[in-house]
């Protein structure tokens, strides 16, 4: 909204000084323009100049010839009238005819503030009489009656900044009402389109110039609603149907299970044949595992999994999950090494006990998963700027190219054609949706063991 | 380790669905289990406990006329006995809601066999401790009846925190527990830093019951982690 409001003044703003800026040039141009034409006072001056320049000799007057050259350039002509008689006494040869050569005061005075045959003319005198220069016809404008009220004049300047003034004044009002309107306008619109993203309801009045945004927005808001029920009814319907499909297997597997066990371990039973019921029995206990971590998957994806983060200490947690896998290895297959510093006994984290028994029990099953042929587990926690927990091994490991892969791939379920090596088991992609879940990192690399090696970190709680 | 009286309890297991009570009931059997009774309704249920007075049950929660949970409200109102829940419903609420009726273990299936039986066993030790016949070690015996070690035929007393300890451990005999849960059992909820005080009395109870305390055989040291009591004969 601020960024709108800001954009308004800006182009109101921006007009109006156009405005002005477009008044300031004009007003200099026209100056400009008035300052060059002033030389217009020049007939004035020649008229002058050519009184000035006459000069009276036995044979009567005369005029120099560069004198006579510059009024014949303005293709004007010239008389002389002497003041004793009124007469004319002396002219250029260029004479009109219709120019008269004898004249009275009153023509005179019509001469000097007009023309004579719509020829302008321009007087000069001298100490014998009065010169007379008349310009070709429509080559000057005459003002004929050049007087001013004293007082306006006088009262120029004042004025014309009061008038600058009232204008100024004018466009700031006009300023602050277009810009009210604009804002007032704009502003529910404005404050509808923030609404949108965060889901909100919005309602806006569909009337005014803009009303058919607003119309347009409600409808927007309307269908988002309507959208994000859709995909909530979908989302949850998802995840039931995944706890219910999940809790109808659990029965039957029971049953498989139950029975392979029984099989692998019975007396009557030949070596070949007990071998198979194991290997039913491992490969149901792989499809318990699929079904428990699909079931957590789809919850923490779908935000049906609460976090109940208490602070606890995580050592005891983690020494925990540990034992309980040394206590089901019966074979001592995969053995357990607890490499924490002994002096370490307490590191506290703000966390989700089960939810991390079950991210440390998933890196440990990883291990056991990826190395058939069994492998040394290490455990470590440590208590740095962050508490880390980390899980090694010296099996198979992984290639820089899969870890890689691994370390990029997104914490939720992806399905797609490039994802096949998901297809192995959800175990990896648990444990880095709880870690997201707890603000902690997870980085998967080499073991200096040789093999695997996770190692998740929280933040340390301050005891 | 002698668990045949644990064996000869009378066991009551109820369950809907016909093919997994068979499982089980042969599961037991195979393990020695030998007094077992089989419901499939919460109302056969509460008949058969009045007749045959089980010692322990094994409830579903899913039952045609009514959920395990509410069977178990009724039969604790009369008898008190020792209950597992062997169920599909492996959500925390339902969890919660079986230790909060008084439930001693919460069992989700699908289950291993193996598990199943160490788990009933662990309650049953649990729960009927005081009968127990001597508990055979490898130098001595042990009679929690009397909170007694009998080594090269001399009876010696054990203190209160070194028989909360072997029961802790025997009832986990063969398998780890952490120090933690040591701790926990002995000095209760809040047990940090009483490492050097559960390793004073491990090395205590090793004088009692061990020929020679530093090269122990029945309480072994897992380094790190916890210790673990190697019971003879063990299942």
């Amino acid at each position: 909204m601020k960024s709108v409001t800001k954009l308004i003044r800006r182009f109101v703003g921006i007009l109006l000084f156009s405005i002005l800026f477009l008044l300031f040039v004009n007003l200099a141009f026209f100056s400009i323009t008035v300052k060059s034409h002033a030389a217009n006072s020049h007939p004035w001056t020649t008229a002058k100049e050519a009184a000035e320049s006459l000069r009276k000799t036995k044979n009567g007057y005369v005029m120099p010839d560069k004198m006579a050259k510059e009024i014949k350039k303005d293709g004007a002509w010239a008389v002389f009238i002497e003041n004793s008689t009124g007469k004319c006494v002396w002219n250029l040869p260029n004479l009109p005819n219709s120019v008269p050569l004898k004249y009275t005061i009153s023509d005179i005075v019509n001469l000097t503030r007009g023309y004579i045959d719509g020829y302008p003319t321009f007087v000069g005198t001298n100490k014998n009489g009065l010169i007379i220069l008349g310009y070709p016809k429509d080559s000057f404008w005459k003002h004929m009656w050049p007087s001013w009220d004293y007082n306006f004049i006088a009262n120029l300047p004042r004025t014309v900044l009061i008038v600058a003034a009232l204008n100024v004044f004018a466009i700031f009002i006009i300023y602050m009402i277009a810009n009210t309107k604009l804002l007032k306008s704009i502003k529910p619109i404005t404050d509808g389109i923030q609404a949108l993203p965060n889901g909100e309801i919005v309602v806006l009045k569909e009337r005014g110039l803009l009303s058919e945004i607003s119309a347009n927005i409600n409808r927007i808001s309307e269908v988002m609603q309507s959208k994000n029920y859709q995909l909530l009814k979908k989302e949850t319907a998802r995840a039931n149907w995944i706890a219910g499909v999940s809790h109808d297997i659990r029965t039957p597997l029971s049953m498989i299970m139950g029975y392979a066990a029984q099989l692998n371990n019975s007396r009557y039973l030949p070596e070949e044949e007990r071998k198979r019921a194991e290997i039913i029995l491992k490969q149901s206990e792989r499809i318990r595992n699929l079904i428990n971590d699909l079931n957590l998957a789809s919850k923490l994806e779908y935000n049906m999994q609460p976090i109940n983060a208490k602070k606890v200490n995580i050592i005891p947690v983690v020494r925990q999950v540990a034992v309980d896998f040394i206590n089901l290895d019966i074979e001592d297959k995969y053995p357990i090494k607890w490499i924490t510093d002994e002096s370490l006994n307490i590191c506290m984290v703000n966390i989700d006990k089960d939810l991390i028994k079950r991210a440390v029990s998933n890196l440990i099953q990883n291990s056991i998963n990826h190395n058939v042929e069994g492998c040394e587990i290490y455990i470590l926690v440590r208590a740095e700027d962050n508490c880390h927990i980390i899980v090694s091994d010296n099996g198979i490991g992984a290639d820089d190219m899969q870890i890689e892969k691994l370390n990029a791939s997104p914490h939720y379920i992806v399905c797609d054609e490039n994802t096949l090596e998901q297809r192995h088991g959800l175990g990896l992609l648990i444990v880095k949706q709880i870690i997201t879940a707890h603000s902690g990192v997870m980085k998967i690399g080499h073991s200096k063991y040789g093999g695997f090696e996770v190692d998740i970190m929280f933040p340390m709680e301050i005891t | 380790m002698n668990v045949d009286y644990l064996k000869q309890k009378r066991i009551l297991l109820v369950d809907d669905e016909e093919e997994l009570l068979n499982m089980v009931l042969s599961i037991l059997n195979e393990e020695g289990f030998c007094n077992i009774k089989t419901a499939k309704t919460v109302k056969e249920a509460i008949n058969l406990t009045e007749k045959f007075k089980p010692e322990f049950a094994i409830l579903d929660v899913m039952l045609p006329d009514g959920s395990g949970f509410s069977l178990l409200e009724k039969l604790k109102q009369k008898e008190d006995f020792p209950v597992l829940f062997l169920t599909a419903r492996g959500e925390d609420e339902d969890k919660f809601k079986g230790f909060g009726l008084g439930a001693d273990d919460y069992m989700v299936k699908p289950f291993l066999p193996k598990e199943l039986v160490f788990r009933i066993l662990a309650i049953l030790r649990r729960s009927y401790k005081d009968e127990s016949p001597l508990v055979k070690l490898h130098d001595s015996k042990i009679d929690f009846a009397s909170a007694q070690v009998i080594k090269n035929g001399e009876n010696i007393s054990l203190t209160a925190k070194e028989y909360e300890l072997l029961s802790v451990l025997y009832r986990n005999a063969g398998h780890i527990v952490t120090i933690d849960a040591l701790c926990e059992a002995v000095w209760g909820d809040n047990p940090y830093g009483y490492e050097n005080s559960l390793m004073a009395h491990i090395r205590r109870i090793r004088e009692k019951i061990e020929k020679n305390p530093s090269k122990p055989v029945s309480l072994i040291t897992i380094k790190g982690l916890g210790y673990k009591l190697v019971a003879e004969g063990k299942i």
